[in-house]
């Protein structure tokens, strides 16, 4: 079996942790976010005739200010940037955040999970934001940790990407704009 | 040689002008002729001039120069040692990784190589030592089997696990991904265990500084230790339970070099699929192992001569502490039983002065307390004791007082219910008057029953009624055996006991006689019961096998529950540990029916 290790990072308080909550094993409580600032969970993702066993790195939550363990990412074959659809901030912070990631990880394949997709009346990201990220290099699609929506789909995107990659993967995301 | 024709050569020196073209085809000519020898000419008149060889050349000789020139002297390695070290410097100084990673196989074995050879005459020693020190194991578990009342086998069992590696994880160090795992199914989730273990090092790595203090190398959480030994490109993790040993290490590094150099491939180009470490399972379970204590064995003699040394040293120091702690605990358990005896309370006590000072409030009635003491193994030399009287009344003081006051006869059984006096038997006439007068006045009575008391025996039967019920067969501590001083007492009460029934006879009496057992306060009630049944069961049979009827006879036990009195607890313990008479005789209905129908 093929394992990947997949990084999860975002900008506090995403929702990065409920968003996957459902979709994975996991061993581990949640107070290692607060301890050790990293719990890791396992998802199983079949791809072809290939089973995956993404082990997910759900790294603590920062302030914009603090950046996340070098240590964490080292080593990622995959990363789920996770962005709150109903805070422009945390989609703006993302290309920062992505400097970050490679110079820590390299440029592994990527997808942005632009999150909490369910709050349709304060959405706020717009078509334009998304083509900015889209033509910014970054691969993006919403999500709902309530709904389940985009789950499912954001782990078989990664996990693809990192059966074909390197190169840069040629999979196309599904990419979905919000209202 | 005709005029106009061209000459051959010009070797002859000629001085004839031959024109630009003539040159010009002489040269080709000679080209033609002599091409090849010119330019081997040339390249020798080169060589000559020049005197340096050229690159090529030199790839072409270099290795074999240097074989060459190694075998003749140590020249070479003179001239090429400065150049090499500062290539090594300069290697280390650009990025010291790349040198540890390559030499990182080679530099454990060549380090504990040289350590264990200075070091392996120092171990021994104390190998030894320890072994030797540890030969009285033996004899210090059965202490604690006697003390503890656990049986041996097990306190064995509880000490001789050592300790057991029970899984071994191999860990990619970049991705902390899991490379290979055993015992196989051992941990469900030993990728998520494997990529926390990674998580938790790199945050002790990024939180303490480890250029100073060292990466995380182990971990325990109560009887489990993780140690983890960390290698460029995997980590090797152990899971042992009880006391891992200073080896194991050291193992795990060498399964860990081992590691690096047969796979070296695989773990640099891993990316995610660990089937090329299934291999490196064997070499993994080589590192689960279970050590029990027993396992220990002498491998050498060697300086054992001296190895007594440790355990006498040991000993000595054990013994006074020991001999301490055991004057403490006796001091203790001595105060425990002193504060349980009914009529004594203690108030204070303490050490001081190198002796036991004790202060409380004694009745007179209660038992003596420095026998007591003496009793459970108390110098009464280092005791400095104040009692203050007062009277107790506690159920068992108040019936000491009673019996003290009252002196009721053998057959007068005296009990509390709350508090009333109450006693049962046969006595005279002239006691039951004298005890319905007396009782109520003694202190913590409240009422006296004497309902349950029959007048005394006809004249004939009283004096061996009252010498059957003064003899007592005694027993062994926590036994029913009865030795040949009981089988005398029971003899004898059967002869007396033949003669009584031949005078209720006469008198025509029913008579019946219990038969009550005791135990000593030792031990749980539950079993003192059951002992004092055994007892009088015992006396009973024999009774029964010298030819006393079954029918006349009763059983009662009653433990520790009512004791005989006596003032050493010692006396008392013997005459508790015992079986008692007490003869039952009424008018016989049966004699009055055929006396009336007469």
């Amino acid at each position: 079996m093929i394992q990947k290790k997949v990084c999860m990072v975002g900008v506090f308080a995403t929702g990065k942790t409920s968003l996957v909550q459902r979709f994975i094993h996991s061993l581990f409580s949640t107070k290692y976010h607060s301890t050790v600032g990293v719990k890791i969970d396992r998802k199983q993702v079949q791809v072809g005739t290939e089973q995956v066993n993404l082990l997910l790195w759900d790294i603590e939550g920062r302030t914009p200010e603090q950046e996340i363990p070098e240590s964490y990412l080292k080593g990622a074959h995959a990363v789920l940037y996770v962005a709150d659809g109903t805070r422009r901030e945390t989609v703006d912070q993302l290309f920062s955040l992505r400097g970050h990631v490679h110079s820590a990880a390299g440029d592994v394949p990527s997808i942005v999970a632009l999150n909490k997709h369910d709050l349709k009346d304060q959405w706020i990201v717009t078509p334009a934001d998304t083509a900015k990220l889209i033509t910014g290099g970054f691969h993006a699609l919403t999500t709902s940790a309530k709904s389940g929506e985009g789950v499912e789909d954001a782990f078989r995107w990664l996990a693809t990407a990192t059966l074909t990659a390197p190169p840069t993967p040629t999979v196309q995301p599904p990419v979905r704009h919000g209202n | 040689m005709p005029d106009d024709g061209a000459p051959l050569t010009d070797s002859a020196g000629g001085t004839r002008d031959l024109g630009d073209v003539g040159v010009r085809e002489l040269s080709e000519l000679r080209d033609l002729l002599f091409g090849a020898e010119r330019r081997q000419i040339d390249e020798l008149r080169r060589r000559l001039d020049t005197a340096e060889i050229t690159p090529d050349e030199l790839a072409e000789k270099l290795p074999q120069a240097i074989v060459q020139r190694a075998a003749r002297d140590r020249q070479l390695a003179l001239a090429l040692a400065p150049t090499v070290e500062s290539a090594i410097k300069e290697s280390v100084r650009r990025d010291p990784r790349e040198f540890a990673t390559a030499i990182f196989p080679v530099l454990g074995p060549a380090i504990r190589k040289a350590i264990a050879a200075t070091m392996s005459g120092l171990v021994n020693t104390i190998n030894r030592a320890i072994e030797h020190s540890f030969s009285s194991q033996g004899i210090r578990w059965r202490v604690e089997s006697w003390r503890t009342g656990v049986p041996f086998a097990q306190i064995v069992m509880r000490h001789a696990l050592v300790y057991r590696v029970e899984q071994v994880l191999l860990v990619h160090a970049e991705t902390g991904l899991l490379l290979a795992h055993v015992p196989d199914g051992s941990l469900g989730d030993a990728d998520l265990v494997s990529g926390m273990l990674t998580a938790i090092g790199d945050f002790v790595n990024d939180s303490f500084e480890p250029k100073k203090t060292g990466e995380l190398r182990a971990f325990a959480a109560g009887d489990l230790t993780v140690m983890v030994e960390p290698g460029p490109r995997a980590n090797i993790a152990a899971v042992v339970r009880g006391t891992p040993p200073d080896s194991l290490p050291a193992k795990l590094q060498t399964t860990l070099e081992t590691i690096h150099l047969q796979w070296c491939d695989p773990l640099t180009a891993f990316n995610g699929d660990a089937a090329a470490f299934t291999t490196t399972r064997p070499l993994l379970e080589d590192c689960v192992e279970t050590v029990l204590a027993t396992d220990t064995r002498a491998k050498a003699a060697g300086l054992r001569r001296f190895a007594w040394v440790i355990p006498v040293l040991l000993l000595l120091a054990g013994g006074i502490a020991w001999r301490s702690a055991r004057a403490n605990r006796k001091w203790s358990a001595a105060l425990a039983r002193l504060d349980t005896e009914p009529g004594i309370a203690v108030i204070r006590s303490e050490r001081s002065g190198g002796k036991w000072r004790i202060t409380g409030m004694r009745d007179p009635l209660a038992v003596n307390p420095s026998l007591l003491m003496a009793s459970r193994g108390i110098d009464t030399n280092d005791v400095v004791a104040r009692w203050e009287p007062y009277v107790s009344t506690e159920p068992a003081l108040l019936l000491a007082r009673a019996r003290h006051v009252l002196t009721p006869p053998g057959g007068i059984t005296l009990s509390l219910r709350s508090d009333t006096l109450v006693a049962s038997g046969r006595a005279p006439a002239f006691w039951i008057v004298r005890a319905d007068a007396l009782a109520p006045a003694l202190a913590g009575v409240g009422a006296v029953d004497l309902s349950h008391v029959t007048p005394g025996l006809p004249a004939s039967m009283e004096p061996i009624a009252s010498d059957i019920e003064s003899l007592r067969a005694l027993f062994p501590a926590g036994s029913d055996a009865l030795d040949q001083a009981a089988l005398n007492t029971i003899a004898t009460v059967a002869a007396k006991l033949r003669e009584l029934v031949k005078a209720a006879d006469a008198n025509r009496y029913e008579l019946r006689m219990q038969i009550v057992g005791r135990a000593d306060p030792t031990g749980a009630e539950t079993d003192n019961l059951a002992l004092s049944r055994q007892r009088a069961t015992a006396v009973r049979d024999r009774l029964v096998s010298l030819g006393i009827h079954a029918s006349r006879l009763t059983v009662d036990a009653i433990g520790s529950g009512d004791p005989v009195p006596a003032d050493a607890p010692a006396e008392r313990a013997r005459l508790n540990r015992s079986a008692s008479f007490a003869i039952r005789a009424q008018p016989s209905l049966n004699a009055n029916v055929a006396e009336r129908q007469r």
